[in-house]
């Protein structure tokens, strides 16, 4: 007998009501969240230490490269930038920066959109696509984000998207962190060591 | 002395030892009451998480199979082992057949269970571990010492002398920052090389077939999206029905494990990469290993299976604290590996784990999903007594105990001589050395007992 | 109306230290009890319970049923006993039909003595005092099996004069896990080491705790250092008796 019919023989038995697994999720324990608002709550949230993201906002996608390039001058790094092939950002005039879109190893910023924020976490959603790639936004040193703020959705069980699932769904809360040395907390473990959100009003 | 008892008095002699595990354990401890005070209702959320828990170990075969279909249809190729040795032969073919010269692997205790990484040098691959601790591990040539800080065990003095003897390009500054940074040198390059990523999975996600990792170094992602092909290996009790159901269990694990609000980062992982994606595996494998978890269902144990690993119950255990994870001596240590060890490599050789342990309860209050784990072990205990495996001076005493103390009018009569014994060896109140209780004058006093017991005082007062 | 109550008075506190048990009378009598103690009763089991030896922990349990059961209500001065026969002997006899309602019977009219005077009848000591400044250690079973945390400082509150010093890791276990000090002692005295410095470390002059067994371990441990904290179980205090010999001090 194959492993697969040896372990499933083992475990037969009765299909599980739908209606019980759904009754394990009704008015979920979580943190309260003012959900009139979900702005405020998603910032207080990036601000925690355990997240530490700083923030700017913008009103139209064309503001996107001065705030990129007033963040990374404010850094002291060059206007060197991995961009995602995302024709949302097409309004977007990048002189004066110098563009690619293929991460190198040793990238200093990239940007991505977030498909949603999450004001419970403060965590940033992002789902693969031939227009998201996800390598950059864990070899960059900077991860810059533009998120939409009709985007910031309240809780968690908010983060994934109906229908199809991409091949990558992931949530980002915080910068590449550790404590793998007597649990002291370092940034810049394996990945981004600043995360900076741009809040797209318009 | 038995192996535990050789390397629990190895570990109480070293100090260094103690330093390192309070440093982080207290950490953890510290950072996780913090984060249940601020959660709106922490009881009734792990009530909640055992539920699902319980739910799905009741109905893991379909939620196995429907797990195994989604995957399928995301173009994952699902791959089932029923031991250890299965699910390594399994790993080693796929990396075999992709030519892997090198793989990098993100942290996975079920890795560690079922010893893969021997399994990957005996094939004569490559391995790079990309967890910090797991790299530290590696350097150091040395087994994890707990399930989320394997090098919980190392000071940072101990580190900085293993990264500046191993790394091309170390520190110079000793700060743990420092010590970080070189490992960030010494690692990006090689995982961006490496032909494999190997990871575990936090949570299997049965209605949409993707696998859930959590890391808040990053690694695992960078282990996974640029190798060709991506390989997971996972217990089967990792199912989760949906996604809202990983929601709760993953505001569990951060909270119990790190005292996060959630870890940095959080990825579901669903197929290979799809046509025009710019990045992700060209492959992806899905192997479900049993490795003992049906036993354990059918035998007592399926509130263990319940565990997702996020180490509350060591950092919180009071032996942990004083001999470390390594006296252990299996895979997983502390409660939860005092109670699976013996299911995964049998009783005989880890009856001291099951003995080792004061039932004083806590770690069952800390746990996320309220596995019982002190009746567990008193589970253990009664096979391990039905089985004749503790030592016949147990046996005969508790025997003994039991003979006289069922024997009421022998009992006062035993008692009162052995009273009077004691009392003989005591002065000022204090009984500095006592045969046969060694184990307790060698390093506290006994109490003198008093001159009669409360029955014959009672008895005496109380008689009309 | 008199309540009548049946005293456990458990082996440990027959053998070793009597006083808990003449303290627990006392301080069911003011609370207006009239106390029986019942003559069949020894051990109930707890060390071949923990140890996996169930035939004698079944076999114990038995006749502490036998014997408590005739009564109203059953007191016990130890949080560990008491939680064995709450907790467990119904599990011991979860497939026994016989021995099951008359285990869960027993079971539910068990308290332990500090939890039935502050719970069940809620009394406070009157006209008790002493001056002294205690520290109280939760023993684990009192705590995590029957929920005692507040009813003996409640209680012990009402002591004129006692100062209560809160003690670091009050809730830590202190390493005494009945067989497990005698068969890992090398571990056993690493942590009630530590103890014994949280405990000095308070500055107070006494060491309260609600199960013989801990106090035992801990006192035994402080005696050894040097320390000069006293140790006395709690009840002992609320009865007006902390003013008697402390554990390991004759008269």
């Amino acid at each position: 007998m194959n492993a697969r019919d040896a372990i499933l023989g083992r475990l037969r038995g009765a299909a599980p009501d739908a209606a019980q697994a759904a009754a394990l999720l009704v008015a979920p324990e979580r943190p309260a969240v003012d959900e009139s608002a979900l702005e405020a709550e998603f910032l207080a949230r990036l601000a925690l230490p355990s997240v530490s993201a700083s923030h700017d906002a913008i009103d139209t996608i064309a503001d996107l490269p001065a705030a990129i390039a007033r963040y990374l001058d404010a850094q002291g790094e060059a206007p060197t930038l991995c961009l995602p092939p995302d024709p949302r950002l097409d309004p977007c005039d990048w002189r004066g920066f110098t563009l690619h879109d293929v991460a190198a190893p040793a990238e200093v910023a990239a940007l991505a959109i977030a498909r949603r924020g999450i004001a419970e976490t403060g965590s940033l959603i992002f789902e693969t696509s031939p227009a998201a790639p996800m390598l950059p936004n864990f070899l960059a040193l900077h991860h810059i984000v533009l998120l939409a703020t009709r985007d910031i959705a309240p809780y968690l069980e908010d983060a994934p998207l109906p229908g199809t699932q991409p091949r990558a769904h992931y949530w980002i809360t915080g910068v590449s962190g550790t404590t793998d040395i007597e649990g002291t907390y370092v940034r810049g473990a394996h990945g981004p060591r600043f995360l900076h959100v741009i809040l797209l009003r318009g | 002395m038995s192996g535990f008892d050789t390397r629990a008095a190895a570990a109480l002699a070293d100090s260094t030892l103690k330093t390192a595990v309070e440093r982080t354990a207290g950490t953890a401890e510290a950072k996780r009451t913090l984060a249940v005070a601020a959660f709106p209702d922490f009881e009734a959320a792990r009530t909640r998480a055992a539920a699902i828990k319980d739910h799905v170990i009741a109905h893991l075969g379909h939620y196995l199979e429907q797990f195994e279909a989604n995957a399928i249809a995301a173009g994952a190729q699902v791959h089932w082992a029923a031991t250890a040795d299965e699910a390594c032969r399994i790993v080693v073919d796929i990396c075999r057949k992709a030519n892997a010269k090198n793989v990098a692997r993100s942290k996975s205790m079920l890795g560690e269970e079922i010893g893969l990484q021997h399994a990957l040098a005996e094939a004569g691959i490559g391995r790079i571990e990309t967890d910090l601790a797991e790299h530290i591990i590696q350097l150091a040539d040395e087994r994890p010492s707990h399930i989320i800080w394997p090098a919980m065990h190392k000071t940072r003095e101990q580190v900085s002398a293993l990264f500046k003897a191993k790394h091309r390009t170390p520190h110079e500054e000793d700060s743990i920052a420092a010590m970080a940074e070189s490992a960030r040198r010494e690692l990006r390059e090689q995982m961006l090389g490496a032909d494999v990523g190997i990871s575990g999975a936090n949570f299997l996600i049965a209605d949409t077939g993707a696998v859930c990792t959590v890391t808040n170094e990053g690694n695992a992602e960078l282990s996974l999206v640029p190798p060709r092909v991506h390989i997971v290996t996972a217990g089967i009790e990792k199912i989760v029905p949906s996604m809202p159901h990983a929601v709760h269990m993953l505001r569990m694990l951060a909270r119990s494990a790190t005292g996060a609000a959630l870890t940095q980062y959080t990825t579901f992982y669903t197929g290979p990469k799809r046509a025009h994606d710019r990045d992700g595996p060209e492959e992806m494998h899905i192997v479900l290993v049993d490795n003992g978890r049906t036993n354990m269902r059918e035998e007592g144990l399926a509130d263990m299976l319940r565990c997702i690993r996020c180490g509350a119950c060591m950092n919180h255990c009071v032996v942990f604290r004083q001999i470390g994870g390594h006296a252990y001596g299996g895979t997983y240590p502390g409660p939860m590996g005092a109670v699976l060890t013996p299911a995964l490599d049998g009783l005989a050789p880890n009856r001291d784990l099951v003995q080792a342990c004061t039932l004083n309860g806590k770690c069952q209050e800390v746990c996320p999903v309220r596995i019982p784990l002190p009746t567990l072990l008193k589970g253990w205990r009664e096979k391990s007594w039905r089985e004749g495996l503790e030592p016949t001076s147990m046996r005969m005493g508790l025997g003994l105990w039991a003979w006289v103390a069922r024997r009421p009018a022998l009992y006062r009569l035993a008692t009162g001589l052995a009273l009077r014994a004691m009392r003989l060896l005591g002065r000022r109140g204090w009984i500095e050395t006592l045969p046969l209780a060694g184990g307790w004058t060698r390093h506290r006093a006994m109490p003198r007992p008093a001159a009669s017991s409360f029955m014959a005082q009672y008895r005496k007062e109380r008689r009309p | 109306m008199t309540q009548q109550v049946a005293l456990f008075v458990t082996c440990l506190v027959d053998l070793m230290r009597p006083r808990i048990g003449f303290a627990a009378i006392r301080a069911l009598e003011a609370a207006g009890c009239d106390v029986i103690v019942p003559q069949g009763q020894t051990c109930c089991g707890q060390p071949a319970l923990n140890s996996g030896d169930r035939d004698h922990a079944a076999a114990l349990a038995k006749q502490t049923i036998a014997a408590l059961e005739p009564y109203a209500a059953i007191i016990v001065p130890s949080g560990s006993c008491a939680g064995t026969i709450r907790c467990h002997y119904p599990e011991i006899f979860a497939d026994d039909a016989q021995w099951l309602p008359r285990a869960q019977a027993v079971a539910a009219k068990t308290h332990e003595v500090m939890a039935y005077l502050d719970d069940v009848l809620g009394w406070k000591p009157d006209g008790v005092s002493l001056d002294a400044t205690a520290t109280y250690h939760d023993s684990c079973s009192g705590l995590r099996e029957l929920g005692i945390k507040a009813q003996p400082r409640r209680l012990l509150k009402a002591v004129d004069g006692l100062k209560l010093a809160p003690l670091a890791g009050e809730e830590t276990c202190c390493g005494f896990g009945g067989t497990f000090c005698v068969k890992y002692p090398a571990i056993s005295n690493a942590i009630v080491g530590e103890k014994a410095n949280a405990i000095d470390a308070t500055g107070a002059d006494l060491l309260l705790a609600g199960d013989l067994g801990c106090l035992m371990n801990m006192a035994g441990k402080l005696h050894r250092d040097g320390s000069t904290v006293r140790a006395f179980h709690a009840i002992e205090l609320i009865a007006g008796m902390g003013d008697g010999p402390a554990i390991g001090e004759e008269p």
